[in-house]
């Protein structure tokens, strides 16, 4: 599983939510997780339909395929949950 | 209410009685009211009881003027010209050379008028009208014995201050500027250019809020403005209890990108700049345009603010002395982020999901103070 992290740094809930993520990818070193901002990687956020609200978090299979999406602020508990019950996937 | 009717029926009942020539031996009691005004009709009831009883019936000659109908204004600015005050409430009342703004028995306006009358009616010296306010106490609990019309404007200055406070507008642009001040060597350079951010961002609040004021009491308190306003507090309301449906997982919404980049890019060029007098100029006029373009964002909260306060008839110093107050609580939320960001070097942010909540909260007491603004005005005056 991947976790694709849309930001961007005049977005504050984005802001917020970068610690968390540090301490999740911290505690689980096997999670592969990719920030992209925004505003330099507009290829990326059309391919991905990132054009309503952020943070945008996609959770992604070993196919690439979209598992789940969440937009705006997550709690570590919440994000934990989804990717514990993806892990395999 | 019954007030309110009161003054209602006075005023027609003005309206259809015969104008009269002013005899020689009556004086002129000019009264500046305007509907919806408790005090104003406190006033009615008392000069209605006074022109029953001798000396003064058939004595007095009473010249009312709604202070929202046209001419009035000319006719107040006179007076205003004349006897150099300032009309800063109602009701106003011009007795000679003598004037009072506001009414309550309890002032000891009533006892003043009166003896402005005898004086005036026996050519005897004046007496100064005394200011002593009766408190309304209330029993709340773990507190004790509380003056609640004491309490109520400041009370109201923290929680609207505090809700404004949480509108994450100019958030973002603090948020941003202390993660390029914390990349920064020179901690007096990241002290300083924060620290400018923050002053100016509550010096141009108190600009916009001061001036609000200050039109607000030149205008007058004219019904029209009051309604106005309380729509504007109405539509204001609708829209962050919308905001607060709409956007149930916090969140920035992408259409705003534009204007913030273009923000985001002006303020990396004002850091960054090798001149640190120049990089302190673009830091202040940054902070002056986005607090002046983020007013919008407010939602009106400012400005209703504003009318209630100019509607409780404050001296000159004390509106001000509100205004700094509010600017404070306004503020604290920036401060709290700032003073913890600079002394552990880390960004803490405030949730998205904080300012969710104060858009409900703030959105409720904005429909409030709107209906009260619109049908119960009286209510808003708590001195």
């Amino acid at each position: 599983m991947m976790v694709l992290k849309f930001g961007a740094a005049w977005c504050s809930g984005c802001l917020v939510m970068k610690p968390i993520w540090a301490e999740l990818e911290k505690e689980l070193p096997w999670l592969v997780t990719e920030y992209y901002d925004y505003d330099e990687s507009q290829v990326i956020a059309d391919k991905y339909q990132v054009n309503e609200k952020l943070p945008t978090f996609i959770f992604l299979d070993k196919n690439d395929q979209e598992i789940l999406r969440l937009q705006g602020e997550a709690s570590k508990t919440e994000l934990l949950k989804i990717i514990t019950a993806n892990k395999d996937k | 209410m019954l007030k309110y009717f009161a003054i209602l029926l006075l005023s027609l009942s003005f309206l259809v009685m015969p104008v009269t020539s002013r005899a020689a031996d009556q004086v002129t009691l000019y009264l500046f009211w305007q509907e919806g005004c408790p005090h104003c009709a406190a006033e009615e009831e008392f000069l209605a009881d006074l022109l029953q009883k001798e000396p003064y019936k058939d004595r007095v000659n009473i010249q009312r003027y709604e202070i929202s109908q046209p001419g009035t204004r000319q006719v107040l600015q006179q007076f205003t010209k004349k006897l150099n005050f300032q009309p800063a409430g109602v009701p106003i009342t011009i007795i000679g050379d003598k004037y009072w703004i506001g009414f309550g028995e309890s002032a000891g306006t009533d006892v003043a008028i009166r003896q402005q009358l005898d004086q005036e009616l026996n050519n005897l010296p004046a007496t100064e009208p005394t200011t002593d306010k009766k408190p309304l106490l209330v029993n709340l609990p773990l507190l004790g014995q509380v003056d609640f019309q004491a309490w109520s404007l400041p009370a109201l200055t923290v929680v609207v201050g505090l809700l404004d406070g949480f509108n994450p507008c100019a958030m973002w642009t603090l948020l941003f500027l202390i993660t390029l001040l914390l990349g920064m060597a020179s901690k007096t350079r990241m002290w300083l250019l924060g620290s400018a951010f923050i002053v100016t961002s509550a010096v141009v609040y108190f600009i916009f809020m001061a001036a609000w004021l200050n039109f607000i009491l030149f205008i007058g308190l004219v019904f029209w403005v009051r309604l106005f306003i309380g729509l504007v507090a109405l539509g204001g309301g609708l829209w962050s209890l919308k905001k607060f449906r709409e956007n149930k997982d916090g969140g920035c919404e992408i259409n705003e990108a534009g204007d913030r980049r273009r923000t985001l890019n002006k303020l990396k060029q004002a850091v960054y700049n090798q001149n640190f007098l120049l990089a302190l100029v673009g830091i202040v006029a940054l902070a002056f345009t986005v607090n002046l373009v983020e007013l919008v964002c407010s939602a009106g909260l400012p400005a209703v603010y504003t009318q209630v306060l100019a509607m409780n008839n404050l001296p000159s110093w004390q509106y001000y002395g509100y205004l700094l107050g509010y600017i404070f609580f306004f503020m604290l939320d920036d401060l709290l982020v700032f003073f913890i960001a600079m002394t552990t070097l880390r960004l803490t942010g405030i949730s998205t999901k904080y300012s969710r909540w104060s858009s409900l909260i703030g959105g409720i007491l904005m429909i409030i103070i709107a209906l009260l603004l619109i049908f119960k005005p009286q209510w808003l005056m708590f001195g």
